[in-house]
C-alpha cells in the first residue's frame, strides 16, 4: 500500500534577511554602492554637456561636504564589495592545480585582493602624476 | 527521455557576463576612482588647480579613449548594480518579474544610451 | 555531582503522519543518559524504547551514506556525525530537511533529485572505448585533484537544504547534482562535458544560483559544491556565445 502524501512546507519569505543568509543579501547590496558611484560620473557627464555653468556648479557639489560624505560612504561600501568580490572568485573558476594539488582558495583570494590594490594605487599614481 | 533539469536555454548569461565586468572592473578600479573623482580632485590634493576645470574635463571627453573609459565605467558599473539589485528584489519577491527587470536592466540599458547618447554630442 | 551519564536531554522533533495529520507537529522526547549519544542513536533510543513509530532514514552511522541528512537545531547536519554533547544546552530541535517534500517524519522525498543526478549523464563517457587488454585509463595526480573533491559528494542533500534558491524552484538543479556533473566533467579520462553542459543552460540549470554559498559551508564532505555550480556559470556563459564558433 502506498500511503505516500508527502507535506510541503511553505519556505518563510523572509530568508534572505535571516542568519545566514543576511550577509549574502548585505554582500549583493554592496552592488548598489558600485551603480550609485556610476550614477555621480554620470551626473558629471550630463553636466559637461550641459555646458561650463552647470559643469561648475557639478564640481561645487563635488567639493561640497554632503558629496564628500556620499563618496566617503561610497568608498566604504565598494571596498566592501572588493573584500567579497575576490572571496567569491575561486568559486568561479576551475580548481587551479600547483604541482599535485589545488591552490587554497584563500590563497587565490588574497593574490587577488592584493592585486586589485595594486590596480587602484596604480590608478591614483598615474593620475597624479600625469597631472602634475 | 528528459531529467527535470532541462528546460530552454536561459538568457540570464548576457545579464550576468556584464555584471561579472562591472564587478570584475570595480573591483580592481573603484576604490582608486572614487578617491581621485570624490576626493583628490575636488580638494585639490595633488593634482593642480586645473583639473577640474571645464576645458580639462571637455578635453578628455572629447578623447576617443576617454569617452570609451568613461562609456565602459558607467555602463558597466550599472549593469553589475542592476544584476545584484535585480536578484535580491526577485528573493524578497518585491514585484512581478518583469517590473523588477524594467526598474533595473531598463535603468542600466538606458543610462548606457544616455551616455552614448552624451558622449556624441559632446563632440570629438 | 550528576553523573554526566544519567543526563536528561529533551528533543523536539517534528512528527508528520501521512493520512493522519493534516499538518506536522512537534512531538517532545525526553532521553536519559544521552550525554554522549549522537542524534542518531537519541532518535533510536526514542525508536527503540519511547515510540516505535518514530520515522527517519540511516544506515552506515559514520558520515559515509549520506541517509541520515536533517535539520538539527535549525541547522542542515547529519545525525550520525552531531552529538548531542556539542550542542548548546536546552532541547534540541529536529526537524526533516528544509526545501524537501516530507514523506512522513523526518523523512523526504528524495525522488527529485535522483532523478536531478540521471539527468547529467553520472558515468564516465571515454573519448575511445579501451578493451580489458588494452589496459587502464592512466591518470596523473594532478588530473585526479581537478576532481577529486567533488568525488567525496555523499548525496546527503544537506547542500540542498541550505539553498535558498532550490526552496524557491524545486526544479533547481542545485548544488549536489552539480557536483557530481563536475566530478565527471573534470575528469580527464572523460570526453561528455560538451553533453552534460548541454543539461544546465537553463534556469532550472546553472542560472538558478545567485552564488549564495552557504552549500559549501554545510556539506559534511568539504565538496565545495558551491564551486561547481559557479565554475559551470562561467562555462555555461560563454557557451552562450561560443556555441556559434563550435563546430559539431
Ligand atoms: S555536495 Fe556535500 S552537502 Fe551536497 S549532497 Fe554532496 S556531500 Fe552532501
Ligand atoms: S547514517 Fe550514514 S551518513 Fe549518517
Amino acid at each position: 500500500m502506498n500511503e505516500s502524501r508527502p507535506y510541503r512546507r511553505p519556505a518563510p519569505k523572509d530568508w534572505w534577511a535571516k542568519a545566514p543568509y543576511r550577509a549574502y543579501t548585505v554582500r549583493e547590496m554592496s552592488g548598489l554602492a558600485v551603480a550609485g558611484y556610476g550614477a555621480v560620473l554620470f551626473a558629471g557627464l550630463y553636466s559637461l554637456s550641459q555646458g561650463p555653468e552647470s559643469w561648475a556648479a557639478y564640481v561645487r557639489f563635488l567639493q561640497s561636504p554632503v558629496s564628500l560624505l556620499l563618496h566617503a560612504a561610497l568608498l566604504a561600501a565598494v571596498l566592501y564589495h572588493v573584500k567579497t568580490w575576490f572571496q567569491i572568485l575561486p568559486k568561479t573558476m576551475p580548481k587551479l592545480i600547483l604541482g599535485r594539488a589545488p591552490v587554497a582558495q584563500r590563497t587565490i583570494t588574497r593574490v587577488a585582493t592584493i592585486f586589485a590594490g595594486a590596480c587602484s594605487l596604480a590608478l591614483v599614481l598615474i593620475t597624479l602624476g600625469v597631472a602634475r | 527521455m528528459t531529467g527535470p533539469a532541462r528546460d530552454n536555454r536561459s538568457i540570464s548569461p548576457i545579464f550576468w557576463l556584464l555584471f561579472g565586468a562591472g564587478g570584475m572592473l570595480s573591483a580592481l578600479f573603484g576604490p582608486g576612482l572614487i578617491l581621485i573623482t570624490g576626493f583628490f580632485a575636488p580638494l585639490g590634493v595633488g593634482l593642480p588647480e586645473n583639473f577640474l576645470s571645464y576645458d580639462h574635463a571637455l578635453a578628455f571627453a572629447q578623447n576617443p579613449v576617454g569617452k570609451l573609459a568613461v562609456l565602459v565605467v558607467v555602463a558597466l558599473f550599472f549593469w553589475h548594480g542592476a544584476e545584484r539589485l535585480f536578484l535580491t528584489l526577485k528573493d524578497m519577491k518585491a514585484g512581478p518579474s518583469l517590473l523588477l527587470k524594467l526598474c533595473t536592466y531598463g535603468v542600466a540599458a538606458v543610462v548606457t544610451a544616455a551616455v552614448i547618447a552624451l558622449l556624441l554630442a559632446i563632440g570629438f | 555531582m550528576p553523573d554526566p551519564a544519567k543526563k536528561t536531554i529533551e528533543l523536539r522533533i517534528l512528527r508528520y503522519q501521512p493520512g493522519v495529520d493534516a499538518a506536522p507537529s512537534f512531538g517532545t522526547f525526553e532521553v536519559a543518559g544521552a550525554e554522549n549519544m549522537s542524534v542518531l542513536e537519541a532518535l533510536q533510543t526514542i525508536k527503540d524504547t519511547l515510540d516505535g513509530s518514530l520515522s527517519f532514514r540511516w544506515s552506515c552511522r559514520m558520515a559515509v551514506c549520506g541517509s541520515c541528512g536533517m535539520m538539527i537545531n535549525g541547522e542542515p547536519k547529519l545525525a550520525c556525525s552531531t552529538f548531542l554533547r556539542d550542542l548548546p544546552p536546552g532541547p534540541v530541535t529536529v526537524e526533516p530537511l528544509n526545501n524537501f517534500p516530507i514523506e512522513r517524519d523526518l523523512v523526504i522525498s528524495v525522488g527529485g533529485f535522483v532523478k536531478k543526478i540521471e539527468s547529467i549523464y553520472p558515468y564516465i563517457m571515454p573519448k575511445e572505448p579501451k578493451t580489458v587488454e588494452q589496459g587502464p585509463y592512466r591518470q596523473t595526480p594532478a588530473q585526479l585533484a581537478a576532481y577529486e573533491s567533488f568525488s567525496d559528494c555523499i548525496n546527503c542533500m544537506l547542500c540542498y537544504a541550505a539553498c535558498p534558491q532550490f526552496g524557491e524552484n524545486p526544479d533547481f538543479i542545485g548544488p549536489g547534482a552539480m557536483a557530481l556533473l563536475q566530478r565527471y566533467n573534470g575528469d580527464s579520462r572523460d570526453a561528455g562535458r560538451q553533453k552534460r553542459l548541454d543539461t544546465i543552460h537553463g534556469e532550472n540549470g546553472v542560472w538558478s544560483c545567485t552564488a549564495v554559498g552557504i552549500c559549501s559551508e554545510v556539506c559534511p564532505k568539504s565538496v565545495d559544491p558551491a564551486n561547481a555550480v559557479n565554475q559551470n556559470k562561467t562555462n555555461s556563459a560563454f557557451d552562450f556565445f561560443l556555441r556559434f564558433l563550435r563546430k559539431e
